[in-house]
């Protein structure tokens, strides 16, 4: 049988997510045994153009154009999306800035924050450009499975990826369950 | 659909057939039976409210949900707690509660400790299938104690019946509607400029991290719950001896709460104030590790055990060996614990023939026991708990945030749920707006006013002859009419109104209670107290053996203080010119504090402190360290001077320090004293005989 091939993307996150999957230590050599890991931050491999893929697992919240973008693509290229960690899941601490127009979150950003000087927004076309609010994954695209947690435990990332193995869409046990 | 006869009901819950009381919520009958229902907006201190719908249940099969805190039970009622629409429904709730404000647990201090967050857990909500608003909500920092943080709130109402039911403060409601409700603090005022009395209530039944404590939330401080554990003991700051339960991890105090049931008609339902609930949590003052002895250029130096208590005994020795008996000061806290009283109490006399030892703050109000030998035969105040029972009450000099925050809120209570009319004489209104009647003389010109009431109201009940304790009245030098004392003290027209006020309702009154606050007992002049008794025995005694008096005390164990350290020939003591002294600490005294009275040309001075006393460091020669009340068990006395109650250590000293019992049996030992007790547990023993001396036909 095939391996089925998993491909992660991190979007607007702090890439705790992936450290708490590295964190699997000794699980991680099971796990990639039975998948074949394409795309990730983990493998630096860079193919954004995904090939048919069967699970993508998104870290991160939906915050810039380039992040709508990837997930977008994500979404059409895998068979199953999960989400993990609570800005994936919830918006997370990104959602912060929903507070505030774009302009103010650049400037504060870019202008007024302690220890800056001389600061400016930088404007380029090679720059994503915010979006008006930063969402949740499944305010964007549609999300089959989701694994909340700042970040989720390794546990939990390796049931999620067992319950895949076994053909099953992830529900976190109550005890599993933790959004800190 | 009671129950006409209290039979009990049968009812079905979840097939199981099973028998209650009538009138019992479907909630309480599930409890009983340890079904378990969700619940968010229901707290067992607080009434129902019925407003979230988590504990929804289904009941004989019909289309919607009930919810079951508040519907009652019927004969013959089939309840479903669990089942897929049931699950469901409450999972959206909970969804609902989520999308609707921030709640980032990520970044939320009460992370860990929120039943908010454990619902989420227990009905697997791991992810939300509704939009959510990113309202931006308004935060309220301007309190020290209670941060009020709108994005977390839920809208329970937990925090406003806290505030109704547990403090009488009525402070928290309801502000605006709809999307735009908030909890708000009086006619929507920040937390500073409102009534608050900081007792924490509030922030101790919210489900969320909406209204939490400031004091020690910082996750890196308190850690995952699974860490803790609890120290079930009393608070010793006051007297009232509030039961409260302390959360620990790693030998560090977490938070302080009041116990829902406390029984022994202490405060109960979570009550507390902010002494017990946030003034503990400050961060303390530098500990004192290992003793200090004072060096010829004025520097300290550490020292061992050993030779520190050898030179204060040395030291205190020299100084009776110079000036004779009767030289030599003791003075201790009085948040000390009995055992400690009693040693010090022995060691000092018995080592030093000491007249003299005090505590550290104003002893006014033991005047009141001293002023006369028939009345200290008569004198025995009633328990604070009588507070309850009264029908009127008359609170006169009484700062009530000061010595005992919790009286204010058990007026209160008795003025919402009896409709009692209580009255306060002095410079704090703390019944306002509730009382019937103040009359705001400034500190010390209560005892006028009383002077007054008491001739106007004994000249009345002496004609109605329904003074049943007025032969026993002492003569007043100088009886005051209303009159006078209005024309004295330039009483406008509605402060005579309540003068008449109160002079009538007392009168009227059939079970009244007096509560004398510092502001009265602080005064030299003793002739306000003895008014007070004389207007207290107006009408009668209470059980025909107390006064109708509740005398508040400046520190917790004030009254230990009295009843374990009153052995003192007083005219002695007034000619008593200290030498030397031994001073045993607990909090870090003010550096004005009055009531230090250390004079400058001391020959010798040893402190036993849990921390570096900030300015008694400089007379000090020898610093003792000693745990702190937090970090040893010990007794304490209640205010009336009969409760006795134990408190239990809730963190470890450090390991370096010794406790009371050792550093001060081994002073005893180097002073040659005899202590007829060999333990702290016979110490205790011997306390509790002390404290019980006098009979109390209340102590259980």
């Amino acid at each position: 049988m095939k391996k089925p091939k998993l491909a992660t993307v991190w979007c607007e996150a702090c890439a705790g997510c992936h450290m708490s999957f590295l964190d699997l230590d000794e699980a991680l050599v099971d796990i990639l045994a039975q998948v074949e890991l394409t795309v990730s931050p983990v493998t630096d491999y860079k193919d954004f153009a995904f090939p048919q893929i069967d699970v993508g697992i998104v870290e991160g919240a939906i915050g810039n154009e380039e992040n709508q973008e990837v997930i977008e693509h994500l979404r059409r290229q895998c068979r199953f999306l999960i989400a993990w960690g609570d800005c994936a899941v919830f918006g997370g601490i990104h959602t912060l800035r929903n507070w505030l127009s774009k302009d103010e979150v650049l400037h504060y950003g870019y202008v007024e924050t302690a220890g800056t000087v001389n600061g400016f927004v930088p404007s380029h076309e090679d720059i994503p450009r915010l979006l008006d609010k930063v969402l949740p994954v499944n305010a964007v695209v549609a999300v089959d499975g989701y694994v909340p947690g700042c970040p989720p435990a390794p546990e939990a990332l390796a049931y999620c990826l067992k319950e895949l193995l076994a053909g099953r869409l992830p529900a976190l046990p109550a005890d599993m369950m933790h959004f800190d | 659909m009671m129950g006409i006869n209290n039979q009990p009901v049968k009812i079905k819950i979840d097939g199981q057939e099973i028998l209650v009381d009538p009138g019992i919520t479907i909630l309480e009958a599930a409890r009983q039976k340890d079904i378990q229902i969700p619940t968010l907006c229901h707290h067992p201190a607080l009434s129902n409210r019925g407003g979230c719908r988590m504990c929804v249940v289904e009941v004989d099969g019909a289309p919607r949900l009930s919810a079951s805190c508040v519907t009652p039970v019927r004969d013959g009622m089939e309840v479903v707690t669990v089942n897929e629409r049931i699950i469901e429904t409450r999972r959206t709730i909970l969804e609902f509660l989520f999308a609707e404000r921030n709640h980032n647990c990520m970044f939320c201090p009460q992370s860990g400790d929120c039943e908010l967050q454990d619902l989420a857990y227990e009905l697997q909500m791991d992810h939300l299938t509704v939009p959510q608003s990113f309202r931006e909500f308004p935060v309220d920092f301007t309190s020290a104690y209670i941060g009020l943080d709108h994005n977390r709130c839920i809208l329970c109402g937990r925090c406003v019946r806290a505030c109704e039911e547990i403090s009488g403060c009525y402070v928290l409601d309801f502000q605006n509607r709809g999307p735009d409700t908030l909890i708000g603090f009086d006619l929507n005022e920040m937390r500073a400029e409102s009534a608050c009395t900081s007792c924490g209530a509030c922030l101790q039944v919210c489900p969320t991290g909406a209204l939490y404590n400031r004091y020690r939330t910082h996750y890196a401080v308190k850690g995952h719950p699974k860490d803790w554990h609890t120290v079930q003991t009393v608070c010793p700051l006051c007297g009232f001896l509030c039961p409260t339960v302390s959360t620990v991890r790693d030998n560090n105090l977490i938070k302080i709460e009041g116990i829902v049931p406390a029984g022994d008609k202490r405060p109960g339902a979570g009550q507390l104030c902010y002494k017990g609930r946030f003034e503990v949590l400050k961060n303390s003052d530098r500990p004192l590790l290992h003793p200090l002895v004072r060096q010829a250029d004025g520097s300290w130096a550490e020292e061992n055990w050993e030779n520190a208590l050898d030179m204060t005994v040395a030291g205190l020795n020299a100084v009776r060996d110079a000036h004779g008996d009767n030289a030599i000061v003791g003075l201790i806290s009085g948040l000390s614990s009995n055992e400690e009283f009693v040693c010090f109490r022995d060691l000092m006399v018995k080592g030093w023939e000491t007249e003299q030892i005090e505590t550290l703050e104003n002893s006014g109000f033991q005047n009141i026991y001293r002023s006369g030998p028939d009345k200290a035969q008569i004198f025995k105040e009633v328990s604070w708990k009588k507070i309850d029972e009264a029908d009127y009450i008359l609170a006169v000099g009484v700062v009530s945030h000061d010595s005992q925050p919790a009286v204010g809120a058990l007026i209160r209570k008795r003025i919402i749920h009896d409709k009692l009319r209580p009255a306060g004489i002095g410079p704090d209104d703390f019944l306002y707006p509730y009382g019937a009647h103040h009359i705001p003389v400034k500190e010390g010109d209560e005892l006028f006013v009383v002077k007054a009431i008491l001739n106007e109201a004994k000249k009345i009940m002496e004609k109605n002859a329904s003074a049943s304790g007025a032969d026993k009245i002492f003569d007043q030098p100088e009886p005051a009419t209303a009159q006078d004392i209005v024309k004295k003290l330039h009483f406008d027209a509605n402060t005579r109104i309540a003068l008449d006020g109160i002079i009538r309702d007392y009168v009227d009154s059939a079970n009244p209670l007096i509560i004398i606050g510092e502001s009265v007992t602080g005064q030299k002049d003793l002739s306000g107290l003895n008014a007070l008794v004389d207007l207290a025995l107006l009408k009668g005694l209470y059980d025909n053996e107390r006064l109708r008096l509740v005398v508040l005390k400046p520190n917790g164990n004030s009254m230990g203080a009295y009843k374990l350290l009153n052995r003192f020939d007083r005219e002695k003591q007034a000619q008593t010119i200290p030498k030397g002294g031994l001073v045993m600490l607990e909090e870090n005294p003010a550096q004005n504090n009055p009531y230090l009275k250390i004079p400058g040309d001391l020959d010798f001075l040893a402190v036993i402190s849990p921390y570096r006393p900030a300015g008694l460091a400089d007379c000090a020669r020898v610093l003792i360290p000693k745990p702190s009340w937090m970090e040893m068990d010990g007794t304490c006395t209640g205010l009336d001077g009969c409760e006795i109650a134990f408190r239990r250590k809730v963190i470890d000293a450090p390991a370096e320090i010794k406790s009371s019992w050792e550093t001060l049996a081994g002073l005893a030992a180097r002073a040659n004293v005899n202590l007829d007790y060999d333990s702290w547990d016979a110490l205790r023993l011997k306390a509790e005989r002390e404290i019980q001396k006098e009979v109390c036909s209340e102590k259980a």
